[in-house]
């Protein structure tokens, strides 16, 4: 026995969600015709288990009745919403083994029973219609199409909630940007004071400015897409690390950047142009009056 | 004239600008406000909630979350001997489970039924009805229901239904057995779509067809007044060193360390990014307005204004700025946090009584703060700027422009 540790498991095909004291057996003691296991990564790594190292399991909090299972590989569990941060310390294992070593042997229906069987249809469209058939055939039976998976559940209000965030920074920097605009067009009051005197019309101005506000809104959003893809890795690697997950929290997509682009340039043309038409509404000469 | 009356006036000067100003620094603040709130509000919820139960400690089977690992056998006797320490004052083993009502002609309807012998303590809050107790003989068990099961089922106190229980996941559904409902209760926990009822351990058993009947899948454990819930957990673990006793104060830094991390880091990363960019906003606010003032910076210094004078006023055209734009961050970041709260509360599972968004005076010191530093902070290029002004260079220009 070289180690000794107690490890909460939990299997994607099973409600055994915990599993009690389970020990290794050195390589010289492996025996044939013991059963195969998958690990999740994380528990492969947070163990020190190797490929084909044979390990004892029980599905007893106390650690009895173990089982030996040989480490046939590794896995990285399907990443999950609902269980962001949680540790994935799971295996898998094939289902006549993990009946064999969870059922009660009083009941003898526990060796028949599983806790949900997966149906692929051959068109899925009808996974409605053929589960209410199925209901009203086999009362008792819960079946629930994987259209409606409520895993997502969490993803979708923190959609929410950032675009709800992503809302309140967009009307702060407006605001910014309407400051910004105002100052800097003031420092250009004698410009276009001079320029009216010139004869310039005030259209002519306001499309110059529009020119203007345009080409910066536009490189601006540009920079701030190009920035976000940049940021995409880091991030993405750094919250991948954090929670020891596969999700990809950050992706910045074609349709997510021209989301971006067309809030941002007429936010900026807008700012631009109500910061310039205060100007252009004053009489000429109150402009180049110092 | 004072710097801070000085400072007032010049913005006063320029309304539109200070007001974009003070606009901008609301939002920016009322962001931050709320980054502040979220960043520890579902733990200060999460504890609160556990603590307005009434229990300070649970015990489990195994070191896994509440619920999540294998149930504790012979429940009963474990809470008798655990009831008889002096450190504790009432033990409760607890069981849930999932189940299906329905009254004589309408479809089952799933709920999460909980089975508990309250003796004092009881985790739930009557509205309505009776409350549970010692069941007559001959009588169907009794049941309370939450008032969206008791609505779903159109049933109120005095009816009778028939109850399905989930017993165990390996095990064929058993036949509904009658429940009589005898009261509506609020439970802390649920969600707010959630059905729920809670009855008697021992009828929980019954419907299971005494399947599992002393299981438990945690005692509620409350201590002992001049004890507390830490003598608590040290007289179980000497006691039964196979059971794993938490106190409430451990579960929340449990969950803190795994299921509230994603909270706090949004929390961190976007409080960082605000107070980035209200800098970046007051720095070139000031700036900009600074730049425009040279000349009449350079007026009053050779009017005798010295250099420390001149500063000051910057610095107070800033502080003044923040603080403003500060004071009204903080309704507009209350109005804000209910809608985001509002928006979060709609995932899955999450208990109607938990916040994210939760006030604490530490939050409001720290808001406080983090401002006044960014502040301070945005007002040095600026403060730097009319400190090392030329006054004589500056006012020729002035004069040859």
């Amino acid at each position: 026995m070289r180690d000794t540790w107690r490890l909460a498991l939990s299997s994607a095909i099973a409600a055994v969600l915990c599993a009690g004291v389970s020990s290794f057996a050195p390589p010289a003691t492996r025996r044939d015709g013991v059963p195969a296991m998958l690990v999740s990564r994380q528990l492969r790594e947070s163990q020190k288990l190797s490929i084909g190292d044979v390990v004892s399991l029980s599905s007893e909090p106390s650690g009895a009745h173990p089982r030996q299972f040989r480490i046939a590989g590794e896995y990285e569990p399907i990443p999950d919403p609902m269980r962001l941060g949680a540790v994935r310390h799971e295996v898998r294992l094939h289902l006549p083994d993990l009946i064999e070593m969870t059922a009660n042997p009083a009941d003898p229906l526990a060796a028949e029973s599983v806790d949900a069987l997966n149906v692929a249809l051959p068109t899925p469209a009808d996974a409605a219609s053929w589960a209410r058939e199925t209901a009203a055939r086999s009362p008792g039976l819960v079946l629930r199409s994987t259209a409606n998976d409520d895993r997502a559940g969490p993803f979708i209000v923190l959609e929410r909630f950032h675009l709800a965030i992503a809302i309140v920074t967009v009307i702060a920097s407006s605001i910014f940007l309407l400051a910004l605009m105002l100052m800097l067009v003031d420092e250009r009051r004698e410009t276009v004071g001079i320029l009216r005197l010139l004869g310039v019309r005030r259209r002519r101005i306001l499309l110059h400015v529009l020119a203007e506000g345009l080409v910066i809104a536009a490189a601006g959003a540009a920079l701030g897409v190009v920035l976000s893809v940049a940021f995409e890795g880091g991030i993405n690697r750094f919250f991948q690390w954090r929670y020891d997950t596969a999700l990809v929290f950050v992706r910045i997509t074609p349709a997510i950047a021209l989301r971006s682009i067309v809030i941002a340039v007429p936010l900026g043309v807008l700012a631009t142009l109500a910061s310039s038409w205060t100007l252009l509404r004053r009489e000429m000469f109150s402009l180049t009056r110092r | 004239m004072r710097a801070l009356a000085f400072a007032a006036r010049s913005l006063v000067r320029q309304p539109g600008r200070t007001a974009l100003g003070i606009l901008g620094i609301a939002a920016v603040g009322a962001l931050l406000f709320d980054m502040l709130l979220l960043s520890r509000g579902l733990v200060v919820s999460f504890r609160d909630l556990l603590d307005s139960v009434g229990f300070d400690v649970r015990v489990m089977s195994t070191d896994a979350a509440p619920l999540g690992g294998p149930r504790v056998p012979h429940a009963s006797a474990i809470a008798f001997e655990l009831a008889a320490l002096p450190a504790i004052a009432e033990a409760v083993p607890v069981r849930l489970t999932d189940a299906e009502a329905s009254t004589r002609g309408t479809r089952p309807i799933g709920f999460s039924l909980m089975g508990m012998d309250a003796r004092g303590r009881r985790p739930w809050t009557l509205t309505a009805g009776r409350d549970l107790g010692r069941d007559a003989a001959d009588t169907p068990p009794s049941l309370l229901v939450n008032r969206l099961l008791a609505d779903a089922l159109k049933a109120s106190p005095g009816d009778e239904i028939a109850v399905r229980v989930v017993c165990a996941a390996d095990r064929a559904a058993l036949p509904p057995v009658p429940f009589r409902i005898i009261g509506v209760a609020a439970f802390p926990f649920d969600a707010a779509a959630e059905r729920s009822g809670v009855a008697s351990r021992a009828s929980l058993a019954i419907a299971c067809g005494g399947d599992g009947g002393d299981d438990a899948d945690m005692l509620l454990i409350a201590s002992r007044e001049g004890y507390g819930p830490d003598a608590a957990v040290a007289a179980i673990r000497r006691h039964r060193p196979d059971l794993h006793p938490a106190t409430n104060d451990e579960i929340v830094a449990r969950m803190q360390a795994t299921g509230f991390t994603y909270f706090r880091q949004i929390s961190a990363v976007l409080s960082t990014i605000t107070l980035l960019f209200g800098f970046l906003l007051i720095t070139v606010l000031m700036t900009v307005s600074v730049n425009q003032r040279l000349a009449e910076i350079a007026a009053i210094r050779a009017l005798g204004f010295s250099r420390a004078r001149v500063a000051a006023d910057v610095l107070c055209q800033s502080a003044l700025l923040v603080g403003c734009g500060g004071v009204l961050a903080l309704p507009l970041g209350i109005a804000l946090s209910i809608w985001l709260d509002a928006i979060l509360k709609a995932m899955p599972g999450i208990p109607s009584a938990l916040h994210f968004f939760v006030f604490e005076p530490r939050a409001l010191m720290l808001h406080a703060a983090l401002l006044s530093v960014t502040a301070v902070l945005a007002a040095v290029y600026p403060m730097a700027l009319v400190a090392t002004l030329p006054i004589a260079a500056t006012l020729r220009n002035e004069v040859v422009s």
